[in-house]
């Protein structure tokens, strides 16, 4: 498989999906484009179909130090290349649209992000812990103490 | 009097068949591992391993019916005795009496219909698998089973053992006229005693210990019982059909070439364990049925046409 | 029949760590299952944060037992990007070295649980006795059987001399005749045949849309390799020869284990070989610079990915682990529908279930 080029992804997307991308350069390794949450469905949809091959390597979701009010999630995707989207959330109200019905197997990833951060994904009809235990009820690990209790 | 009870206790009974089971395991492994590259088990083990269950606590879940799951192992070790002392052991045997070999049939079933309704009664999902798998283990060999050892009793003109051994005295061994029943024999023993490649009712991967899986203590110490019994009165049953030329002049002789027989035949057993895999239910089913029985039946069709 | 739901695991002969699966059954006949992880949640990620990068290679050692080299060797990898230097050559070479051993012997042992599963027990015992010499490889070379601790950030722990170079070499040749033998019986046993061919097969697109990487995906014609596409010194400068079968089944999925155990053999013999001269680590700072990267490699199971973010201070910001069992799971379920009962032991030793790593 051919790794895609960047430009033509930014490309694609506004054609298919109507709109703006930037690349984010942070990230050694894979080339990154940073969207906003509400654009997410419309530019999976535009990669799962258009390109040769994708295949979801994972949900990366994290909370920098230094901007303790923001979620970042990666969607990590491989296809000759590597290659991801980037987008920042708000920490105490996370929502997201889940991509389930588009990649079936972002299952287990959503459902560790949604226990471990905190994440709702709206779109699915339950999201069941994944890791954690059933009886776990202290919060999201991953979520400072300030935050959580904000 | 005194003769029979000796008889039914030592010889060829009880201790003796109790003994043989235990050796019988004991050759069955050490050859099993040493076809995998293993040292294998020292000589005492077997009998190591039923002094250790005997001593075990004995469970059962909550609501089985305990004194069923008392007596469904006794029985069936009754019935493999009992089918023991009508088998000829190198020629001797103190009870035998015409029609025989179908008692020795009958009473060797009893065990697979036991161990099915240890597995119902134990209200364990994995027992009532299991149990379920062997009955249906059950029709697809024992019919190819018992068409294959009417041959003998076709050619020998007698259902006694003890008659079909003697008329090899004078014909020759059964082995040679019917090598094709005899193979079929050894196939049916091998599900009988339900022995890989046909242990679908005992699979571990798939139903853990199969019926049974909630047995333990004694209870489980008699069933291991039964099993090796079982395969000892079975590896004799086919000995003395197939291979009853051991009937000479000098009892010792009759007893060395008796032994080597039997060497031979777990040697069959155990290397057929260790070289096959283990067939799925459906695919055994479709073996008896499109293989087995119609092989049975040819070889059956032969043994008449020869007797004319 | 009626649907009865039988349990398998957490305790079950057929896992070797603990899984919850609920199965759906009636008759002889899977109707679907469910699945529950986390009997073996050690909070990996998150201890990560609160050790230095040096402990840390400690820590990632041990998510998984069969695999823990691959996951130090990516991690420090991953380092060692964030600190922008490249380490001597015959370092890289030493975890080539490594890692290809580790496929071997867990393809071994993975060969042996199918073996067991299905009944060929005399297969499971002589694949284990063979994986007995890779670990023994290993134990000389780095100490320990399971657990190398052979990578440090900046190169590896220890050097191989002549010595090990010549064992080496022996018990290569002598598995290699083994691994020919053992590849022979299960490419044509026809009890192994009946009971792996056809069953369970997955299309292309049910791996695409399921994320599925590894051997499993290259069984179904997918070719994807990390060592070959995304590769990490020095595979960059050897040839991997990627196999791939069409049929999807649980025969192609050996099919195409078995035939990579014979690819690491030879790549094994290739990097013993060109070993360049050299030293084995060079210094480092303890503080890694500010930054955030993301490295691939291919484990024995597929493709394992890890984001790691510094801060500037001598602790990761964030570790993110995705192991290729984990991708593998989500497949599961729909696999264990319309097969039979006594497939399942096929259908779950195809999927070569790695918990720990899935867990975490």
């Amino acid at each position: 498989m051919t790794p895609i080029k960047l430009e033509d992804l930014c490309a694609e997307i506004k054609t298919k999906a109507g709109c703006q991308c930037e690349i984010y350069d942070g990230v050694l390794g894979d080339q990154t484009i940073s969207i906003t949450p509400d654009q997410l469905k419309p530019v999976i949809d535009v990669i799962f179909k258009t390109f040769d091959y994708y295949h979801l390597s994972a949900i990366t979701v994290q909370q920098r130090k230094d901007q303790p009010d923001e979620i970042e999630v990666f969607y990590n995707f491989w296809s000759g290349s590597g290659f991801s989207l980037m987008l920042r959330l708000p920490v105490k109200s996370a929502k997201l649209p889940s991509i389930i019905s588009i990649i079936p197997g972002a299952d287990f990833y959503e459902r560790e992000a949604a226990e471990m951060f905190g994440i709702e994904f709206t779109g699915r009809s339950e999201t069941p812990p994944l890791l954690l235990p059933d009886e776990w009820d202290q919060g999201p690990p991953f979520i400072g103490e300030k935050e959580k209790n904000g | 009097m005194i003769r029979s009870l000796f008889n039914l206790l030592v010889f060829p009974g009880f201790m003796f068949l109790v003994l043989s089971g235990l050796i019988f395991e004991w050759l069955d492994r050490k050859f099993l591992a040493r076809f995998q590259r293993r040292v294998g088990p020292p000589w005492y083990q077997p009998l190591a391993d039923l002094i250790k269950l005997f001593s075990k606590e004995d469970l059962l879940p909550k609501n089985a019916n305990d004194l069923l799951a008392t007596l469904l192992p006794l029985i069936s070790l009754s019935s493999v005795l009992t089918a023991g002392l009508y088998v000829p052991i190198a020629g001797y045997t103190p009870f035998s009496f015409e029609g025989d070999l179908i008692v020795i049939i009958f009473l060797m079933s009893v065990p697979t219909l036991a161990y099915y309704l240890a597995g119902i009664i134990s209200l364990g999902i994995y027992s009532i698998l299991g149990g379920g798998r062997s009955l249906l283990q059950f029709f697809a060999y024992e019919i190819p089973l018992l068409i294959a050892l009417s041959g003998p009793a076709i050619l020998g003109g007698s259902w006694s053992v003890s008659s079909i051994m003697e008329s090899q005295g004078r014909l020759g061994p059964f082995i040679i006229f019917q090598p094709l029943g005899f193979i079929l024999a050894i196939v049916g023993l091998i599900g009988k005693l339900k022995r890989d490649p046909f242990d679908i009712p005992k699979a571990t991967s798939e139903v853990v210990g199969g019926s049974l899986t909630e047995f333990s203590g004694a209870k489980l110490g008699f069933w291991n019982l039964v099993m090796d019994i079982q395969a000892v009165v079975g590896i004799f049953l086919l000995i003395d059909l197939y291979f009853g030329w051991t009937k000479m002049g000098y009892p010792i002789l009759s007893i060395v070439i008796f032994v080597i027989e039997c060497l031979i035949l777990i040697l069959i057993l155990s290397g057929t364990s260790a070289i096959f895999a283990r067939l799925r239910i459906d695919q055994l089913a479709g073996l008896g049925w499109r293989i087995l029985v119609p092989l049975a039946l040819l070889q059956i069709g032969f043994v008449i046409l020869m007797g004319v | 029949m009626d649907k009865i739901s039988i349990p398998i695991g957490p305790q079950h002969p057929l896992l070797k760590e603990p899984l919850s699966m609920m199965v759906d059954i009636s008759g002889e006949k899977v109707l679907g299952g469910s699945l529950r992880l986390g009997y073996v949640h050690r909070g990996i990620e998150r201890l990560a944060q609160q050790r230095t990068y040096v402990q840390n290679i400690h820590l990632i050692e041990r998510i998984c037992g069969i695999c823990s080299h691959v996951h130090t060797t990516t991690y420090c990898y991953a380092v060692e990007a964030l600190l922008g230097i490249e380490i001597p050559p015959r370092a890289q070479y030493i975890r080539a070295l490594m890692c290809e051993l580790e496929r071997i012997h867990s393809h071994l042992l993975w060969l042996g649980i199918l073996a067991k599963h299905i009944g060929l027990d005399t297969i499971f015992m002589h694949t284990w006795h063979d994986r007995e010499m890779v670990l023994d490889i290993m134990e000389e070379v780095s100490g320990g059987r399971v657990s190398h601790a052979a990578n440090q950030i900046g190169g590896v722990r220890f050097d191989l001399d002549a010595e090990h170079d010549k064992m080496i070499r022996k018990i290569l040749i002598k598995l290699h005749s083994q691994v020919e033998g053992l590849l022979d019986v299960i490419e044509t046993e026809p009890a192994a045949m009946a009971r792996t061919k056809g069953v369970a097969p997955i299309s292309p697109d049910l791996i695409k849309a399921y994320g599925v990487v590894g051997p499993v995906a290259r069984a179904s014609g997918v070719d994807v390799d990390m060592r070959r596409d995304a590769p990490l010194p020095p595979y960059d400068q050897l040839e991997v020869k990627v196999i791939t079968h069409k049929d999807g089944d649980a025969w192609a999925r050996t099919f195409v284990r078995v035939e990579e155990t014979r690819v690491s053999l030879n790549l094994c013999e290739t990097i013993i070989r060109e070993m360049p001269r050299g030293d084995v680590v060079v210094r480092t700072p303890r503080r890694i610079p500010a930054g955030e990267v993301i490295i691939r490699s291919e484990a024995p199971r597929g493709e394992l990915f890890y984001y790691l973010r510094s801060d500037g201070s001598d602790k990761p910001a964030r570790l993110k682990v995705r192991t290729p069992t984990l991708a593998a799971l989500s497949l599961l379920p729909v696999q264990l529908s319309e097969i039979n009962v006594a497939d399942i032991p096929v259908v779950l030793a195809g999927v070569d279930l790695c918990i720990a790593c899935a867990d975490r």
